[in-house]
């Protein structure tokens, strides 16, 4: 029975494309043995030579670290670190000595410590004011910096820079000589540039700063704009990690191997009521930063892991190959008294 | 009264009810099956003489209650005829404005947001946004909280708004038309959407019905209208409508109409109405032939007048108007498991933080007043209190709240919603598949449901109907055996200068819309006119093929003015096909109206008048018509199944012929043809008024008319003169032995359910490939449960050789066939597990003579037994139920109304379609979606437990040393595009290899792409790369003076992009789309992230360019990436090579050219093992 033509009906046949019917072209890699084992060699080739070159970057950093927290605390005052340190009264001055083992090529960075100091706490974290520190007009936007906010609570006393943050700010000093020869420490550009000129108001002035009841840590000097308070502009970028370091300055002299520094600390911060730990750490910086020997043992760890994958698979295909695409291997196609 | 004067109207469409098993088993036969399934039965009436007799009488089941149930007032409504203000004072009815939009412009923001807020995800999404609110918790900025929920409801409620703009569109095109509405005793023109319930409207021909009328009359004298209803069920055959004879008289304008329609309350089902009219003190009872529907146009009737008892939103059309079903996809119900389990991650990450930090807080109880960077007292009040500080146990129960806002996406919310978009892509391609395009119907792959795409990919059991779907169900006569001769001779083509037959009427040539191959000698021997005893046989033979049916011939017109063709329109294709091949034969039927026929015989007009029809049903098997011949006698002509015909043919006459027919018949249903016996009987006067009497009493009988009827059908019907018999074929689809080939290589098990004869099952079985000669056969035909349960033994202790014996192709594998009555006995009962266990055993199952609901419980009883996926596919309304159990339904969109469409879950126009839908597609979205979800488990807890790490080192206070921002946008923006994209558009393996190796669909049947061993591997490799994400800058910069942003920061990139490095090596088919949205991610983050670390505002300011001026970062990064991604690399290669998937070497084999087809030519000799 054959239908006469009928009266022509609009036709909805899909429209052809490549698109539609799925079939854009595509590159479509698959991994042969070869490929497998190149990218593992690739790998290894690029990963031990790189862990070495780390290794010995990290090799050439000299570091000195020396921690003080403990040593300066007098005898009278041991397990007592805290009404030490609270009290007016006692002489925070404590002199250390420490010997260079290997030269140490300017600028030597000089760095303090602190352990179990979690910067990165909730609470702490929030507690700043990033517009009061930029703007002079948001000097009472002091919301989020509670209690350390207004002076005695008076909301027209806004402490500037206000929070937990800025409150607690590090103010040990160092004074470090070699022989009788006082060091000279630069203290400039120890903040980013973005900070220094962005971030902190050169019109910004500190205010009621440290003139509440709870003294944190230390003061600023009120004639200073903020973005010239390079101590407050690093403290404020606050640590990662509980167990950080700050910078506190740069000597830009070579320091000799065998040479003894002598350093002055006033011990003014209080670490000891939650029992952190405070260290100086004279530096030197490579290409990878500081001494670091985790990145070249990573790698090296990794390369080797390639290498040993590559032969692995080398071994692999050489005592058990299967040719691509051999149908024999689908699973219909098995013998399944063979298996 | 002569009988001349006996007018019979009658002819409507005939429905049975789905429940009656004996229904299915020979209607196939006689009629299409298209009306089977719904379950009230359409009322048919009789006028006769003067004297009208409405009838409302229903299904044997419940017509005692039914027919005779008074519409009580409550559930009625009133319609004053004519009188639109009195209809609508008391009830306010709906207007005939119809709105299928959903929102206004005031109701679009609650309602909208309403229903979003319906889904579970939005809600956890809201409750964590509220939680982040309350100052305590308030981990993110308001901003940051708010920000992914808002954009999803944004999404949503602009794709929502637009949608609902284009259906205001079309709802104010539709509420815009014009009828024609009496007002003032004038038909006007108004708006549909004025029109009321009461008003009398007026149609011409091909004019579209705006509401739901009842008819008043017609141009037609007799009341007949002819509708087509199209719209509303998909059927483009015309179906007959009637006026009452009451009304019909009526001028709307000159003589007021006052009447009262008492009719049911507006209800969804389009088959049935039910309704009392009182007119002029007459009490008349109205059907569902006297109504016309909203959405019906009217068809080769001038004009005809209704009033209008349905409007607006009230019309059936409307109330039918629902959406697609909704399905959970069977990956997706694994998903939620594993999303529990994600949650008790989430709940044990939380309480890890929790107790932790209760512990820290109890070592540090003493000093948490002081604490540099806690600060619990606020000395700066006269009285120093404590600040931020609500007690020990809340202070927990915070930090309980809040690493449950921080580790929120350890839930992938942003999953439901990637899911929605990939589907939407995966439907885009399955419906612009021009694979999958019918060019017959014009009918493009349809997508009904849109959330079970993957589970094409996974089907184990596909169910499917016979006719229409394995069939085309376009009728074409075969054969004929008439007096015992078989003209069986090949149908062969016309002859060279006749094209087929056609007559001359006023000038013009009329011929049939379809030819028919003929038999020459047959119709040599039709032409020679009756004057032999043979050829009156013949004569008797096509006579009553194109008298005895429902068929209306309309006269079409063609591009040729002087030629016109006649489309035979009816509800079967089987009477269709008789009435062509009469036609071809010289008997072309003219003209029906509702007293006579027109049939050209022989290029001589004759017209026959209609007495009396009684109309098929599933008892009798047959139908019977009683002819008023041009030379005065009175014939009835019977056709019907084979099984009832020959019980009331009288053998005693021509026994010879009885026999030879049989053995006809025989050959013919062996070959799968249908078959349908010709009997035929003239009447004698006294007999003619005995029927006709007891047909009138019958016919105007209150209660029980339909039973009434049947006996006068059943005492006239007998001692019948054997015609003649027919053999009709039913071609197969194209393509179906190939499809069911691929889908028997695929480990698919096909399953058909027919309501046919088992000879013809059998035989359409073997041509479809889908029984082959070396399979043994298991025949269950059981007439009591007890035979049921001997013979299902039996068959049992043979089918375990096939499964003992093992080799399939070695003794053949089994094929059971069991047939309706049996299945009444074993579905339901103890018996079932044993059907189960032998059609296990059993690589075909094929079940002839089943009902509608056996074919649903057949799917149910392989769906309730086993884990199994299972599909149906079919296209009449006797499917709907099968299609409605199974885990996929499939829609045929072809012969037989779109009843099985608008169940279906997917619809197309061809069987063989389901190869490149399961196969391909399934295929395809089932890989995708099973590696999108763990793709997304897997970057969620990713970044989730990189949070969790450095909570540890936090004094566990959920800071994040990655910025708000970016932990928002992590899901939202960093992330999400790739997996969309590579979900939408990666391919494992090319459509050829898939079509070539349908086996290769045996890993989604395996559960390859998603189980319980992938879930634990994905989430043990998640945890590694956390870990090197995570401790990897932890150890480079421990005790350093890096900041927490700079940190955070290079966590973030990290992060990034190892996630966009783990998708690209898995991504396969690497597109221009692929690469940009892979790369296209990692570029935007890092550009978020400076954008992020460019606000003086945020303390992170200027971090991202400190640290990418220092190689330790970018060392970093090139390490994380390395070591994170090794341990997966490794082995992923070891798998691919010592266990590889079948996917795999087809890859392989599909890139390294065509080692797979030299090879594999030997082995395709072995069929797939079960």
């Amino acid at each position: 029975m054959d239908a006469l033509p009928r009266p022509k009906l609009k036709s909805k046949k899909p429209k052809y494309s490549r698109f539609t019917q799925q079939e854009l072209p595509a590159w479509k890699p698959i991994l042969t043995p070869g490929w497998v084992i190149a990218s593992f060699v690739a790998v290894a080739i690029l990963f031990i030579p790189a862990g070495l070159l780390c290794l010995s970057a990290s090799e050439r950093v000299v570091e000195i670290i020396d921690r003080y927290d403990d040593e300066c605390l007098p005898d009278s005052y041991s397990n007592k670190g805290d009404s030490f340190i609270q009290s007016k009264d006692t002489n925070k001055t404590c002199v250390r000595t420490m010997k260079v083992p290997k030269k140490m090529t300017a600028p030597v960075f000089i760095y303090y410590q602190l352990d179990n100091f979690y910067q990165n706490h909730r609470r702490y974290v929030k507690s700043r004011s990033d517009k009061q520190l930029r703007d002079p007009g948001f000097a009472d936007e002091t919301r989020d910096c509670k209690p350390e906010d207004n002076l005695h609570g008076d909301e027209n006393e806004p402490i500037i820079p206000c929070g937990l943050v800025a409150w607690s700010l590090f103010n040990d000093t160092y004074i470090l000589s070699k022989g009788n020869k006082v060091l000279d420490i630069n203290k400039k550009d120890i903040a980013w540039k973005s900070d220094t000129e962005i971030k902190f108001g050169s019109d910004v002035y500190p205010k009621n700063f440290q003139k509440g009841e709870l003294i944190g840590g230390g003061e600023l000097d009120e004639t200073k704009p903020l973005s010239e308070q390079e101590d407050l502009i690093v403290w404020m970028r606050t640590a990662a990690l509980p167990n950080f370091r700050k910078l506190y300055g740069k000597i830009n002299s070579d320091l000799e191997a065998n040479e003894t520094i002598t350093i002055v600390i006033q011990n003014n911060y209080n670490t000891y009521e939650f029992g952190g730990e405070k260290r100086i750490v004279l530096s030197t910086m490579s290409w990878i930063g500081g001494k670091n020997d985790f990145f070249g043992i990573a790698f090296l760890t990794i390369g080797g892991i390639c290498l040993f994958m590559a032969i692995n698979f080398i071994l692999l295909y050489v005592c058990k190959p299967r040719p691509l695409g051999d149908p024999s291997y689908l699973s219909w196609n098995r013998n399944p008294s063979g298996q | 009264m002569s009988l001349d004067d006996a007018q019979i109207v009658n002819v409507n469409p005939q429905q049975q009810s789905p429940d009656t098993l004996q229904n299915s088993s020979s209607h196939d036969g006689i009629q299409s099956k298209s009306w089977r399934a719904s379950s009230v039965q359409e009322v048919g009436f009789v006028d006769f003489g003067s004297k009208s007799v409405p009838q409302g009488a229903e299904s044997e089941g419940f017509s005692m209650s039914m027919s005779h149930r008074e519409i009580n007032n409550e559930d009625s409504r009133l319609v004053y005829v004519n009188d639109a203000l009195k209809t609508n004072e008391r009830f306010e009815f709906a207007g005939n404005s119809i709105r299928t939009a959903k929102y206004s412009v005031l109701s679009f923001l609650p309602r909208n947001l309403f229903e979003q807020f319906h889904r579970v995800a939005y809600i956890y999404f809201l409750i964590i946004a509220i939680l982040n609110q309350l100052p305590q918790l308030a981990v993110f900025g308001r901003g940051a909280s708010i920000l992914p929920l808002s954009i999803v409801l944004l999404v949503t409620a602009v794709k929502d708004a637009y949608e609902d703009w284009r259906r205001h569109r079309s709802d104010r095109i539709e509420n815009n038309r014009m009828s024609f509405v009496l007002v003032n005793d004038r038909f006007q023109q108004k708006k549909w959407k004025d029109i009321q319930v009461g008003e009398i409207i007026r149609f011409s021909a091909n004019d579209t019905i705006p509401c739901d009328i009842v008819l008043l009359s017609t141009s037609d004298p007799t009341g007949v209208a002819y509708i087509q209803t199209i719209n509303l069920d998909g059927e483009s055959n015309l179906k007959t409508r009637y006026a009452k004879l009451e009304t019909l008289s009526r001028v709307p304008e000159k003589d007021r109409m006052n009447g009262l329609i008492k009719c049911e309350k507006p209800n969804r089902n389009i088959y049935g109405f039910h309704a009392t009219m009182e007119i002029d003190g007459k009490h008349l009872s109205l059907g569902p032939s006297n109504i016309v529907l909203r959405g019906c146009v009217l068809k080769n009737t001038n004009s005809a007048v209704g009033v209008a008892v349905y409007a607006g939103n009230e019309t059936k059309a409307m109330l039918n108007s629902s959406g697609a079903p909704s399905k959970r996809s069977r990956l997706e119900t694994r998903m939620n498991r594993e999303i529990i389990l994600l949650s008790v991650f989430l709940i044990a990450l939380c309480t890890v933080v929790s107790v932790c930090a209760g512990v820290w807080l109890g070592r540090h109880r003493d000093d948490l007043d002081m604490l540099p960077f806690y600060r619990k007292m606020d000395y700066s009040e006269p009285v120093a209190e404590n600040y931020n500080y609500s007690g020990f146990g809340m202070e927990i129960l915070f930090t309980f709240l809040m690493s449950v806002i921080v580790f929120q996406i350890m839930i992938p919310i942003s999953l439901y919603i990637s899911m929605e978009l990939v589907r939407v892509g995966q439907a885009y391609f399955m419906i612009r598949d021009d694979k999958m395009y019918d060019e017959t119907s014009n009918s493009r792959f349809q997508c009904r449901a849109l959330n079970i795409n993957e589970d094409l990919g996974q089907i184990k059991y596909v169910f499917s109907d016979k006719t229409g779907t394995l069939t085309e169900n376009k009728m074409e006569f075969k054969y004929a055996s008439i007096l015992g001769v078989d003209y069986s001779g090949e149908g062969t083509d016309f002859d060279g200068e006749q094209r087929g037959y056609c007559i001359q009427v006023n000038g013009q040539v009329w011929r049939p819309k379809m030819m028919v191959k003929v038999d020459k000698v047959l119709l040599r021997l039709s032409q020679t006119g009756n004057n032999m005893k043979a050829n009156e046989q013949i004569y008797d033979f096509f006579l009553a093929l194109a008298a005895c049916n429902t068929i209306v011939p309309i006269v079409v017109d063609t591009s040729d003015p002087s030629e016109k063709l006649v489309d035979y329109q009816g509800e079967s294709p089987d009477e269709q096909a008789l009435v062509y091949a009469a036609a071809a034969y010289g008997f072309m039927l003219m003209e029906r109206t509702s007293g006579h026929i027109v049939i050209d015989i022989q290029g001589e007009r004759q017209r026959f008048n209609v007495l009396g029809m009684h109309e098929f049903d599933s008892d009798r098997k047959r139908m019977s018509v009683i002819l008023g011949c041009p030379d005065g006698t009175v014939k009835v002509i019977v056709k019907g199944a084979d099984s009832s015909m020959f019980k009331i043919i009288d053998k005693s006459r021509n026994l010879d012929v009885v026999r030879a027919t049989e053995s006809h018949l025989h050959s013919y249903s062996s070959i799968g043809l249908r078959t349908l016996v010709v009997g035929m009987r003239e009447l004698g006067v006294p007999e003619f008024e005995q029927w006709q009497s007891s047909y009138e009493t019958a016919s105007t009988a209150v209660m029980g008319r339909v039973a009434l009827l049947r006996k006068v059908a059943i005492n006239l019907e007998n001692n019948l003169n054997i015609v003649g018999a027919s053999a009709i074929e039913d071609r197969l689809q194209m393509g179906v032995p190939e499809a069911i080939e691929s889908l028997r290589k695929a480990d698919i098990k096909v399953w058909v359910l027919t309501g046919d004869k088992q000879e013809t099952a059998i035989s359409i079985g073997y041509s479809s490939k889908l029984l082959t000669s070396n399979m043994s056969q298991v025949v269950i035909n059981s007439n009591s449960k007890e035979s049921c349960r001997k013979s299902l033994e039996d068959a049992l202790i043979t089918s375990r050789k096939f499964v003992v014996s093992g080799d399939p192709h070695a003794g053949g594998s089994g094929a059971l066939i069991i047939d309706g009555t049996s299945l009444v006995y074993i579905l339901d009962s103890e018996l079932e597990e044993q059907l189960f266990q032998l059609a296990n055993n059993c690589a075909v199952v094929l079940c002839c003579r089943v009902a509608p609901l056996q074919k649903a419980g057949i799917v149910a009883l392989i769906k309730n037994r086993t884990d199994d996926m299972t599909l149906a596919i079919g296209d009449g309304a006797n499917d709907v139920s099968m299609i409605q159990m199974a885990d996929v339904g499939i829609g045929i969109s072809g012969q037989e109304g779109r009843q099985a469409v608008m169940a279906s879950d997917f619809a197309m126009g061809q069987f063989r379609f389901l190869v490149p839908l399961l196969l391909v597609h399934g295929h395809w979205n089932y890989q995708r979606m099973g590696y999108m979800i763990l793709y997304n488990f897997y970057r969620n807890a990713v970044f989730v437990l990189v949070l969790f790490w450095y909570v540890l080192f936090t004094g566990f206070t959920l800071t994040t040393a990655v910025t708000e921002w970016s932990s928002v946008l992590y899901s939202v923006l960093y992330t999400s595009v790739p997996t969309i994209v590579v979900a939408i558009l990666d391919k494992d393996l090319s459509r050829r290899s898939l079509l070539t190796y349908p086996q290769l669909y045996g890993a989604g049947q395996r559960q390859e792409s998603y189980n319980a061993k992938l879930f634990w591997l994905t989430i043990a490799d998640t945890l590694w790369q956390s870990i090197v994400v995570f401790f990897v800058p932890l150890f480079v910069y421990w005790k350093s003076d890096i900041d927490g942003s700079s940190l955070g920061d290079l966590w973030t990139l990290a992060v990034v992009f190892l996630v966009n490095v783990h998708l690209a090596m898995d991504v396969i088919r690497w597109s221009w789309i692929s690469h940009a949205s892979i790369w296209g991610s990692i570029i935007a983050t890092c550009i978020c992230v400076i954008i992020i670390d460019i606000i003086p505002m945020l303390p992170g300011y200027w971090a991202i360019f400190d640290l990418a001026s220092k190689g330790s970062f970018w060392i970093c990064l090139l390490g994380i990436q390395i070591a994170a991604i090794v341990p997966r690399f490794g082995i992923k290669m070891f798998i691919q090579h010592c266990k590889p998937s079948d996917i795999q070497i087809a890859r392989e084999a599909e890139k390294f050219g065509n080692s797979m087809e030299s090879r594999g030519a030997e082995i395709e000799m072995n069929p797939p093992r079960r």
